[in-house]
């Protein structure tokens, strides 16, 4: 047998070893709000519980709340038992929660970084984490700027450096440009990882997956055979106790500006040359360059007002807590959107979200042309719709496509039925939560699932000339029941397009 | 994944044709649409085979329990019975359906139990081939040594994508191993024996350098284990004076290196069940272990 060189190990082949972050020190900004307790803590504890986490780690949880290293470790412990999708186990938040540590201060107070640092350097030298950080900004935009600069002047001289930031990047396009730079002027693009949760869900990665892994597929996603294209985000539930937030975003900023034109971009994107994160993000942001700007009659925006949601009675946007009377706050966005490329002129992308709606759904439909010739009675193929390709991202995660089947029996009569790809059915594990997913990428230092700093700008771009245009008029609000589909105008805006919203 | 407890129809038959255990699907499936919604999903990922001498019974039905619900297949149990005095096939087909957290629909698998009496045994592959489902992986779990040279395991090799064996099942080791390499280029393989060396496998390698000059392995495990970490470390290390001791144990529970303990790898031992899924997981060959059955069979 032929001797081995010393420099590679053999013994590694073959072996399904799964990448393991760096040591690392976390800092949780706000470490006593409701993302930390409902979404971090619980995907850590998931890490932990299948041994994604590397050995040596420490989680610091920073907050103006006053509390302790103990108090800090009941309180997650708490919000692991509550919202982990995992049996609570002793011996995974044993082994977590003695990496924990709670740090009392408001960045605004003088010296309050101090503590910080010092606990870090500390830290650093007890567990050998190598100068690792990864900040995890869970904080009002307002209280970024001073959190950025203090972290950006304390940087460490060995090691990595990482920053989460969570959404709203921005107000405006203005505001993100100012954020983006804010930022930049302390940390590198490639360690910025601002976090779009809808990113790190399995089924809207799936939707790459669909496109670049079938060859069925791709050839015929272009306006040669595709009709055109709706993509549905719907919330049955209202603002939930929200308003000072969401009446100064609104349907556009909430969900327009980031979900669903992360959306469209993944649906609309060339296939990338590899799944390296400026592959990936290169292809999404030309898709967002080419979004011809909609004219006025090509958005419609809505605010619900009384109805009846799952049998309940549920109050008018004006009438919840906290939101204005005359509140012109919109709850719906409906748009005909066109991307102006070579694969896409002239196929619309119908695309539509709002809060209240008759149920919770997020889907994007992919409705082909005609057959262009059926050789059968127009009475035999009158229940015949055209194929629809459905990607369903919540609930219900999989794919269906709706094609015509011959009823049994005599003569030839044709009806849609649907073939369906469940994700529960065909695997059977537990999908993780996006901010597993979301979280262990930005300890391996992998951005493909985040939001690059121009693709923001791009987003920006847009919702400030749909803004704008709404300036100019002023809609009858309230003008859909709670629990409906939305305003009748947004039919409409399908409707002159002898088209209509896809069925439910 | 949580779902609710399994739902099973089940059709029971002696004496039958294959066409009759097909139609006893389809009224299974059928049987599962109520009032006038859809019947339930049929899902299948793979056909997984399962040929399972008398001995092996209620282990192989006790690994099996559970696989449908994370592996979505159209199982077949083949038990042979070639001494049965009578010539013919007795099926059970029995449909599990499982809910879908979150989702109004379930999804349900096959289990056709097929008992080969008499001479139905010598030809298995012309049984299994029309229950196949089209264009999706065969995986055949073989409980035991198998009978090496007979038309048995020859018919039905050339039928699967994948051989999961369980070489810990086999007497006389290391020599069936030889017999095990000749179907290397026939189909893939799986060794539950290999599968369970695993995370000892990644410490060994987290040892490298240092390992790179061991002389003896010490392995308190099956011998099975023992073989295959040697020739494993033989065929990696592209050396063949490694020795071997081997101390008796049911299950891998230590090595030592040159006289020194490697430390106990994180983590519990996977379950059966566990170890089985993940091979169902594998679609390609593993040249790596074919190395190390290679390096001490010859």
């Amino acid at each position: 047998m032929a001797a081995v060189p010393q420099h590679a190990n053999p013994l590694e082949e073959g072996l399904s070893l799964r990448r393991t972050p760096d040591p690392f020190a976390l800092v949780i900004f706000g470490a006593s709000g409701d993302l930390t307790h409902k979404k971090l803590m619980p995907a850590l504890y998931a890490l932990a519980l299948r041994r994604l986490l590397p050995s040596r780690f420490a989680i610091v949880g920073v907050a103006r709340t006053d509390g302790s290293d103990d108090a800090f470790r009941d309180d997650m412990k708490q919000a692991v038992q509550q919202h982990a999708r995992d049996a609570f186990r002793q011996d995974v938040w044993d082994e977590l929660a003695t990496a924990m540590h709670y740090v009392v201060t408001d960045f605004a107070d003088e010296g309050g970084e101090s503590v910080l640092a010092e606990l870090l350097t500390k830290l650093d030298a007890e567990r050998q984490l190598g100068g690792n950080r990864v900040y995890y900004c869970a904080v009002p935009p307002s209280a970024f700027p001073t959190i950025v600069e203090q972290l950006g002047k304390r940087r460490t001289a060995t090691g990595w450096t990482r920053l989460i930031v969570e959404k709203p990047f921005g107000h405006d396009l203005e505001s993100a440009k100012a954020l983006n730079a804010m930022l930049l002027e302390h940390f590198s693009e490639k360690e910025i990882f601002r976090i779009d949760h809808y990113l790190g869900k399995e089924t809207v990665q799936n939707m790459l997956a669909l496109r670049f892994s079938n060859g069925i597929f791709e050839p015929i996603w272009n306006r040669q055979f595709i009709d055109h294209v709706q993509i549905t985000v719907a919330e049955s539930i209202g603002i939930e106790g929200r308003a000072g937030y969401y009446e100064a975003a609104g349907a556009i900023r909430d969900i327009f500006q980031n979900h669903l034109l992360q959306l469209l971009a993944l649906t609309a994107m060339e296939p990338p040359i590899d799944f390296t994160a400026e592959s990936v993000r290169n292809e999404k942001v030309k898709v967002l360059k080419s979004i011809h700007t909609p004219g006025p009659k090509s958005v419609v925006r809505g605010q619900y007002g009384r109805g009846f949601v799952e049998g309940e009675e549920v109050a008018a946007y004006r009438d919840e807590q906290g939101v204005a009377p005359d509140s012109m706050t919109e709850t719906y966005v409906a748009a005909k959107l066109y991307v102006d490329n070579w694969r896409w002129a002239d196929t619309p992308f119908y695309v539509r979200m709002g809060k209240r709606l008759a149920r919770r759904e997020t889907t994007i439909a992919i409705q082909f042309k005609r057959a262009p010739h059926p050789p059968f009675e127009e009475t035999s193929a009158e229940g015949l719709r055209p194929n629809v390709l459905l990607v369903h991202v919540q609930p219900d995660e999989g794919v269906s496509l709706a094609i015509g089947a011959k009823v049994p029996g005599q003569g030839m009569t044709i009806r849609t039925v649907h073939m369906d790809f469940l994700y529960g059915g065909a695997f059977r594990t537990a999908m993780p939560e996006a901010y597993e997913r979301l979280i262990l990428d930005t300890l391996l230092g992998d951005g493909t699932l985040f939001t690059r700093a121009d693709e923001v700008e791009e987003q920006w771009l847009l919702v400030d000339t749909i803004v704008a245009a709404w300036q100019r008029d002023k809609p009858g609000f309230p003008n859909y029941a709670a629990g409906t589909w939305g305003p009748p105008s947004a039919d409409d805006l399908l409707h002159r397009d002898g088209r209509s919203w896809r069925r439910h | 994944m949580s779902s609710a407890a399994a739902a099973a129809e089940t059709w029971n038959g002696e004496g039958v044709r294959l066409s009759e255990v097909e139609t006893a699907i389809s009224r299974l499936r059928a049987a599962t649409a109520t009032d006038g919604a859809p019947p339930s999903l049929r899902t299948s990922v793979m056909t997984h085979l399962a040929w399972v001498p008398q001995s092996w019974v209620e282990p192989a039905r006790a690994a099996l329990a559970g696989m449908a619900e994370r592996h979505p297949s159209r199982a077949i149990l083949l038990f042979p019975d070639p001494d049965a005095g009578v010539d013919r096939i007795d099926a059970s087909v029995t449909l599990e359906c499982y809910a879908i957290p979150g989702v109004e629909r379930q999804v349900c698998s096959e289990v056709i139990e097929l008992r080969l009496l008499g001479k139905r045994a010598k030809a298995p592959a012309s049984v299994v081939e029309p229950l196949l489902v089209s264009d999706l992986p065969v995986f055949l779990r073989w409980r035991g040594e198998p009978p090496w040279g007979l038309q048995e395991l020859d018919q039905l090799v050339g039928i699967v994508d994948r051989l999961i064996v369980d070489s810990t099942e086999w007497d006389d080791l290391p020599y069936p191993y030889r017999h095990l390499a000749g179907l290397f280029e026939r189909t893939a393989v799986s060794d539950i024996a290999w599968a369970r060396t695993s995370r000892w496998r990644a410490l060994l390698a987290s040892l490298w350098p240092g390992i790179a000059d061991v002389r003896t392995i010490r392995v308190t495990g099956t011998y099975a284990q023992a073989l295959l970490l040697q020739g494993w470390l033989r065929s990696r290390l592209g050396r063949d004076d490694i020795a071997l001791e081997h101390v008796e144990a049911e299950r891998l529970e230590g090595i030592v290196l040159d006289g020194e303990p490697a430390p106990f790898p994180p983590g519990d031992p996977p379950l059966p069940s566990d170890v089985l899924s993940d091979e169902l997981d594998r679609f390609t060959r593993d040249p790596v272990y074919e190395g190390a059955v290679l390096a001490v069979a010859e």
